[in-house]
């Protein structure tokens, strides 16, 4: 699992590759935290690489998401797979993220 | 060889140095010793010579001076009376009679021949004319005629008097002159020398010295050694004491009679003497002390032949001591080569023991089927522990034993038991048979009484069915879905009762069960604090997913850790059986096990690759249910097992026609994840719960998910409709 943090513009934007399960989740949580730390911003999880998500994956975007509401920022989810979109539709994810596709 | 040689050798030579060093140092002390001992002696000699020369001269003159004051006193009356014979007569009188030490005393005129003479005898005062008797000529004899030669006083020579008093006596005359100054008589007093006989006989200086006095013309006046008042002169007694070498005491003689004090060293028949010799000026005499060099020395002397005596005593000591220790190593290494050798043949032993014993592993590596390996690690150099393996009509005859003892004889034990294993394991199928056969054996011919613990399984390759008899060995551990021990009656050990029916017993392996056999060794290892290792840590090692040759490092590297610096008590020897065959209907079920870890999750996809390829899913399905599967697997993981208490999760898929059937199983404590409230996925951001989102999936992947508790398991299944 891969994570990688990019400002744009005045964006933080994070990049996820592999597959996000149970295992790995803890390590990607402290990799994600300076997005929490700069919930007053745009943030923006580019999921075009990420393969699997879990629940525990879920729970640190809703962190995420939770911090933004909090702190007045923006969060985008970019490019999720049809899989992973299904996931969201599962758990009311869809109604929380701002989801989009393309550039 | 030629090493050794040198080595004695050199021992011998340094043992003769060590004794040779040790005589020189001490043969230079006792030297240097001597020498100042004998120096302070000399002094001390010369010291009190000195002091009794001195001592006799005063004594000697003083009667002198009391003798030529009685005479000198006397002579103003004679010049008086020279005229009145009887007055002369009465002088003399009163002059032996008031003067203890005068015995005679006479008044010879110059003029007519009278002499007045009284003298001694018997104690009585005894007068006489006789010596003016025309018989005796006094007017020819030496006592008159030197005081008138000298005009002076004059002691005569030491004479024997004959006449009167038979003793040695000696005269002092002196000129008696008118008062017109013409000599006119000589007046003599006898003065008797017994008392310097006394006087040099009491001179104690040495046991052995000889004290004489000799008079100005050389003759020994008194002495107490009747030698040497015979030899009557000094000369005399060189003669008789060194006749051929008489120069020391012609030394002697030379300075006594000029009248000089001191000493000379003087050699009479091979000894050494010091004459010591002082001048008795009031008589013209001369006094010497002759000690011999061995009196003066005699303590330093005796003090040097005890030391040389002690020195000898040191020495053969030493050399004893020597001899002893170049001995002693000989000896030790002697008993080094021999222990060398000793341990040279316990390797070959060792090899010879090692080699009866499969190692190479894995040691099928052709079958699929079996993963195994086992290890011995004995304690000493041949050990008594023992294992054995070999596949037979594709069933794997296998044993573990531990003999009674360690070291040799329990290895020789321990290779008949092996043998007797392969004889009687040849032809027979059945364990309880062979074990019986071994133990019927060993009985027999057992007079050491030694016995030996034994485990024989049988594993049949095919079915997994394994039967197998314990003959008082532990029980192995069994891995199936959970570890536990493999349940073995205790039966006796080999060796003890002949004729014992060992029990035979039945388990049947399922895919990926395994058997640990081990030995005492591993569950008693001590570590320094005397803490056994355990039952709980030996198995606490084999928790992990490993293969069979992981499992016995990992096993050895934990004892050896636990273990520090305490040393190996016991021999270790472990068997690790995994049985990979015969996988039950392997076309439609898969199973896993994971360890209640969330890092093993990501095993779970492979098992799902397993499952998609066996039940032709596509993709999104897989993905899907490898979705709802972790979340239920990692639910159980948190749940049922509290933390830091390992465990085993199991998960099996049945496949099926219409749909595919999940079990999820452990042993942790009763959790029931069905029983959590539905999340509400609804919520906007703020009222979303974090949790809660796993078993929703799960309810929303899954077509039925049922939970229910049984034999201790918590057993969830989760049905997937695939059509």
């Amino acid at each position: 699992m891969e994570v990688t943090i990019i400002e744009q513009d005045s964006a933080l934007v994070a990049k996820l590759a592999g597959r996000l399960d149970t295992a790995v989740s803890q390590e990607v949580s402290a990799k994600l935290q300076p997005l929490v730390d700069n919930a007053d911003r745009t943030l923006i999880l580019d999921c075009k690489d990420l393969e699997y998500i879990s629940s525990s994956g879920l729970r640190i975007f809703l962190t995420i998401r939770k911090a933004a509401a909090a702190k007045g920022g923006k969060v985008i989810v970019k490019d999720i797979s049809t899989e992973i979109r299904q996931v969201f539709m599962m758990t009311g994810f869809l109604n929380l993220f701002e989801v989009v596709t393309g550039a | 060889m030629a090493r050794q040689i040198n080595t004695k050798h050199l021992a011998a030579i340094q043992g003769i140095m060590i004794v040779l060093v040790s005589i020189v140092t001490l043969e230079a002390t006792l030297m240097l010793q001597t020498y100042y001992s004998k120096k302070v002696l000399k002094e001390e000699a010369n010291r009190r010579a000195e002091s009794e020369l001195e001592t006799t001269e005063l004594a000697i003159t003083a009667v002198a001076r009391q003798v030529e004051t009685a005479v000198n006193n006397t002579g103003w009356n004679v010049a008086r009376y020279v005229d009145k014979p009887d007055s002369l007569m009465e002088i003399t009188r009163r002059l032996v009679t008031y003067n203890d030490v005068i015995f005679g005393s006479a008044i010879a005129l110059t003029g007519k021949q009278l002499s007045p003479y009284s003298y001694m005898r018997d104690g009585q005062v005894v007068s006489t004319d006789a010596l003016g008797s025309a018989s005796y000529d006094y007017k020819n004899k030496e006592w008159f005629l030197k005081p008138l030669e000298l005009g002076r006083g004059f002691w005569s020579e030491p004479y024997f008097d004959e006449g009167g008093g038979q003793m040695l006596m000696t005269t002092y005359s002196v000129p008696i002159s008118s008062n017109a100054g013409k000599v006119v008589a000589v007046l003599t007093a006898d003065v008797s020398l017994d008392w310097l006989a006394n006087l040099v006989e009491n001179i104690d200086v040495y046991p052995t010295a000889l004290s004489m006095v000799v008079s100005s013309s050389g003759k020994i006046i008194v002495s107490p050694d009747e030698e040497l008042s015979t030899a009557s002169s000094i000369q005399g007694l060189a003669a008789q004491a060194a006749p051929d070498d008489t120069s020391g005491y012609n030394e002697v003689n030379r300075a006594m009679l000029s009248g000089q004090t001191g000493n000379l060293k003087v050699k009479t028949n091979g000894k050494v003497n010091y004459v010591f010799f002082g001048a008795i000026e009031s008589m013209g005499w001369s006094m010497s002390i002759i000690i011999p060099e061995e009196e003066i020395y005699i303590g330093v002397n005796r003090l040097t032949n005890m030391v040389i005596l002690l020195q000898l005593l040191g020495v053969l000591m030493i050399i004893i001591i020597i001899v002893h220790t170049v001995r002693s190593q000989r000896k030790l290494r002697e008993v080094e080569e021999s222990k060398s050798r000793i341990d040279g043949e316990l390797q070959v032993a060792s090899n010879i023991q090692m080699s009866m014993l499969p190692k190479v592993f894995p040691p099928f590596p052709e079958r699929t089927d079996i993963d195994m390996s086992a290890a011995l690690v004995s304690a000493k150099e041949v050990g008594g522990d023992i294992y054995d393996f070999y596949m037979r009509d594709d069933k794997l005859f296998f044993c573990i034993g531990d003999v009674s003892g360690k070291g040799v004889p329990a290895s020789l034990f321990m290779a008949v038991t092996r043998n007797l294993f392969r004889a009687e394991s040849a032809n027979e199928d059945s364990p309880e048979k062979i074990v019986t056969a071994i133990n019927d054996t060993l009985c027999s011919s057992n007079e050491s009484s030694m016995f030996v613990t034994f485990f024989c399984g049988v594993l049949d390759m095919a079915t997994g069915e394994m039967y197998y008899c314990n003959a008082g060995h532990n029980a192995p551990a069994l891995f199936t879905d959970s570890i536990g021990e493999l349940p073995a009656d205790p039966n006796i050990p080999l060796g003890v009762l002949p004729g014992f029916r060992y029990s035979l017993q039945q388990v049947v392996l399922n895919h990926d069960d395994a058997l640990f056999l081990y030995t005492d060794g591993i569950t008693e290892a001590e570590d320094e604090n005397h803490q056994l290792f355990g039952m709980e840590r030996m198995l606490s090692v084999l928790h992990s997913r490993r293969s069979a040759q992981g499992h016995l490092e990992a096993m050895a590297e934990a004892v050896l850790r636990f273990r520090g610096n305490a040393p190996q008590s016991d021999d270790i020897t472990a068997l690790f059986i995994h049985y990979l065959g015969h996988p039950v209907q392997k076309d439609h079920e898969c199973k896993i096990v994971f360890d209640n870890d969330v890092s093993q999750i990501p095993r779970l996809e492979e098992f799902m690759e397993e499952v998609e390829r066996v039940a032709g899913f596509d993709m999104p399905l897989t993905m899907s249910l490898n979705l709802a599967l972790e979340e239920a697997v990692v639910n159980v993981m948190q749940y049922a097992f509290p933390k830091g208490v390992t465990g085993r999760v199991n998960l099996k898929a049945i496949i099926r026609d219409e749909c595919v059937e999940f079990i999820l199983w452990d042993k942790g404590v009763a959790f029931d994840p069905t029983a959590a409230p539905e999340a509400d996925t609804s919520l906007g951001v703020e009222e979303r719960a974090i949790g809660g989102l796993g078993i929703h999936l799960v309810r929303k992947i899954m077509d039925s998910v049922s939970y229910v508790r049984r034999d201790g398991m918590n057993i969830l299944t989760m049905i997937k409709n695939t059509k």
